[in-house]
């Protein structure tokens, strides 16, 4: 099984921990205002991805995709994005975003279904958007779990850790339930639990990204922060500085791989 | 250009989200620990003068008194109302006026009182006003409010 593993550094990761610890602090949700010029790039990102997927939809009939942003610089771990969710077409026209949030760095996180405004009006590293057109076949039966709320919830799983264990069911991040969601889609006579969603993913072949993540840096981490923890992680991985998690660059990787989605589609703003 | 009469405002319904701190965003190592609730303050345009029917009277043309970039408008009265603080601004070249009304905890109505200058720019998606460089709220146009939708399932 290939698999991608990205060197973490414990000094690059502890520094990003300390970087973030007063933010963490008291963990409330804090206000922190948008400035103008955030709010008009991320809605201008939202309007020209809309429009490109409404492009995509008159030219292929597509009605589903994964969609993915980078919410930050990942570039030192050799990640492009930070989070994805499912974008479905609404029969009136609009897109929607089904994804799970993880709320102001708290130890849970929950589903949202969103507008393409809402999701890239998060503080973007880079003005991008990724998506992949899932096959006929794929978005045929994701899309009425994207639709249903209830349906959608079935897999979600409100213990968050940010760098949960991708074979593991404490906790869940937000690609995580994606992806096991895709599971439950495809498969609804089977799949009905975490664990055979992620059998599943393992039947077809995915391959979680690989975290080197030092003992320090995770002690560092699980304090410093709610939504961090490596306490799912088999121990001997985690020994290891091994940290196996769902990661946006991984599923793009494996989706086309997995003949289920086309390969990922970026569209950009520059400034 | 037109000026309102207040008895024919135009009354804007500011939802402003609560806005969640992303200052933790270099934390984020994998999936993001970010935002569940939008950073924008949300607004919409409703077209009665009657705060208490402002969801049900929306609609998506944004007053003249905002349709101007780059004009400042000046705080003429502020007060407290159910969903948060109705506030009325008047356009200092002409007159004309328009309310806001900003809703829950995004925006401390102590923050920005009689006389405050507000300043309004037009993007293509709606409307920005902001006080001293910080967002009071962003009032979406058609193409912006199809764009925008908050829903936790």
């Amino acid at each position: 099984m290939a698999r991608t593993t990205i060197p973490l550094t414990a000094l690059a990761l502890a520094a990003l921990l300390l970087a973030a610890a007063p933010a963490h602090a008291g963990r409330s949700c804090e206000a922190r205002k948008p400035t103008t010029q955030l709010i008009e790039r991320g809605m201008q990102l939202a309007q020209q991805t809309a429009a490109a997927l409404d492009a995509e939809h008159a030219r292929s009939g597509t009605r589903v995709v994964v969609l993915g942003r980078a919410g930050q610089d990942l570039g030192k771990y050799g990640l492009r994005y930070s989070h994805l969710g499912w974008a479905y077409r609404t029969d009136a026209g609009p897109w929607r975003v089904v994804h799970k949030l993880n709320e102001c760095g708290s130890a849970v996180g929950h589903l949202y279904r969103q507008g393409l405004g809402e999701f890239f009006l998060d503080d973007l590293w880079r003005y991008e958007a990724v998506w992949a057109v899932p096959t006929p076949e794929v978005q045929q039966r994701l899309l009425p779990v994207l639709e249903d709320s209830a349906r959608a919830r079935t897999l979600q799983h409100a213990p968050y850790s940010m760098v949960s264990y991708a074979w593991g069911r404490k906790y869940q991040q937000s690609n995580q339930w994606a992806l096991e969601t895709l599971a439950l889609a495809m498969e609804p006579d089977s799949v009905r639990t975490r664990d055979q969603a992620q059998a599943w993913l393992q039947f077809k072949g995915y391959a979680p990204s690989v975290l080197k993540i030092g003992a320090l840096t995770r002690l560092g981490g699980r304090v410093g922060a709610a939504n961090i923890a490596f306490d799912d992680h088999p121990s001997e991985q985690r020994f290891a500085d091994r940290i196996e998690t769902v990661t946006v660059d991984s599923v793009l990787a494996w989706l086309p791989r997995a003949s289920l989605a086309s390969k990922p589609v970026v569209f950009s703003v520059k400034y | 250009m037109t000026a309102f009469l207040p008895s024919s405002l135009a009354r804007l319904l500011l939802a402003a989200g609560l806005v969640c701190a992303l200052a933790s965003a270099p934390a984020h190592a994998q999936s993001e620990a970010s935002a569940a609730l939008s950073l924008l303050p949300l607004a919409s345009v409703v077209g009665t003068a009657s705060a208490g029917a402002a969801l049900s009277g929306a609609v998506v043309v944004v007053p003249a008194a905002l349709s101007v970039g780059g004009a400042v408008l000046t705080v003429k009265s502020v007060e407290a109302s159910a969903r948060g603080t109705v506030y009325v601004l008047e356009r200092a070249s002409d007159g004309a006026v328009a309310s806001v009304e900003v809703a829950g905890r995004g925006v401390a109505a102590s923050a920005y009182g009689i006389g405050t200058a507000v300043a309004c720019s037009v993007i293509s998606t709606g409307v920005v006003l902001s006080v001293a460089g910080e967002v009071l709220a962003f009032v979406p146009n058609a193409l912006g409010r199809a764009l925008l939708h908050n829903e936790r399932l």
